[in-house]
């Protein structure tokens, strides 16, 4: 096992602006989007968007680096990445715990204001046999897919590692573009009763993070290409395919819920 | 009330006049009117507001279907009246007249 100082399997980091940039971006960010909301006016946002890149690039670059090239992720130090990957997505599913709890509180008892009628008298809900099933059988097929490709970085199958993991990355491109096809169409919107609300929050986060989830598995795509992954070390993979295996089930209750029975 | 039992009312002030038991003005008052909307164990919680909703509805599908000179739609009209606050009335008057009301009549 080797470490950064001397006998023992732990990380002890160097110093990095980083956590710092972080920080003050993510308050210029908040900031940024209040001083939109009130003046009309996107600068600050810009900027604050533009330094949170930045930091990102410059971070993940750093972890890569301790991680791939200086071999300071051990298997004691893995544990802990991954333990806090679970402990991230944990959180991430309360997250979409609440945008479905407004959704059942909206829809199970409708309050007088929409009629007594969920959906509410006036709104055309989707088809959910049309593209929302077709999207359903998109994420399913990338989620065997991107399985497909942790079997073949396991085996160092390196062209067909490539080949799935671009299919996923396509696929989940793919699902992107009906979600906008489809918001596109809409024929209500965020701001017509509480189902435009509930429906465009809850579905929006998801496509929000269906987008964070195929930036992360790019990266994974490049750092393949870049030979990064061995058949036993490759943790920023497996978090990639564990996230996209948790956007994955989060549609599947955006489905049935949301789409289908609240349709 | 509802128009069935006002008409025993009615038949029961005739009996009474023929008795010469005439209640008084304020007796038939009290008897024919002091009376609010019945339990609807649809509605069996505190709030009643969804009772209310239900029954201007009702009173205007009744009317729709049966016509504005048909008594019996009278009862729901008689609920909501007792049920609901004026001002929630006169807004989905409004909205009625305008389009804009929630429910299908």
């Amino acid at each position: 096992m080797t470490s950064s100082h001397g006998f023992h399997p732990y990380h002890l980091v160097d110093m990095s602006p980083w956590p710092l940039t972080g920080s003050i971006s993510a308050m210029m960010l908040t900031t940024g989007l209040i001083k939109w909301f009130h003046q009309y006016n996107m600068n600050l946002l810009i900027l604050s968007i533009f330094a949170i890149l930045l930091t990102m690039y410059q971070w993940w670059r750093d972890i890569t680096r301790e991680g791939t090239f200086q071999g300071l992720h051990t298997s004691v130090v893995i544990k802990g990445l991954r333990w806090g990957m679970i402990l991230f997505i944990a959180s991430e599913v309360l997250f979409f715990f609440s945008f479905f709890w407004a959704f059942f509180h909206s829809s199970l008892a409708p309050t007088i204001e929409i009629g007594m009628n969920w959906p509410p008298y006036g709104i055309q809900p989707f088809n959910p046999f049309q593209i929302p099933l077709l999207n359903t059988t998109i994420l399913l097929s990338s989620g065997a897919t991107v399985t497909w490709a942790h079997h073949a970085i396991m085996e160092a199958n390196h062209t067909q590692a490539i080949q799935s993991l671009g299919l996923t990355i396509l696929l989940g491109f793919y699902f992107t573009l009906l979600q906008a096809f489809e918001y596109i169409e809409a024929p209500f919107t965020i701001a017509d009763s509480v189902f435009g609300s509930t429906f465009f929050v809850a579905t929006g986060f998801h496509g929000l993070h269906v987008i964070i989830g195929t930036s992360f598995l790019l990266i994974c795509f490049l750092r393949m290409f870049f030979c990064h992954f061995s058949s036993n070390h490759h943790v920023g993979f497996e978090a990639a395919a564990w996230y996209w295996h948790f956007v994955d089930v989060v549609w599947l209750f955006l489905y049935v819920f949301i789409y289908w029975w609240g349709g | 009330m509802n128009a069935e039992s006002g008409g025993t009312q009615l038949l029961l002030l005739l009996l009474l006049a023929r008795k010469g038991e005439v209640p008084t003005m304020s007796e038939a008052i009290m008897s024919s009117q002091m009376e609010t909307a019945p339990f609807d164990p649809r509605f069996p919680n505190q709030n009643q507001t969804k009772y209310c909703y239900q029954s201007y509805v009702d009173f205007h599908r009744c009317q729709k279907l049966k016509g504005e000179e048909y008594e019996p739609c009278q009862y729901f009209k008689k609920v909501f009246r007792s049920v609901c606050p004026n001002a929630w009335v006169e807004k989905w008057d409004e909205q009625l007249e305008n389009g804009s009301f929630p429910s299908k009549i």
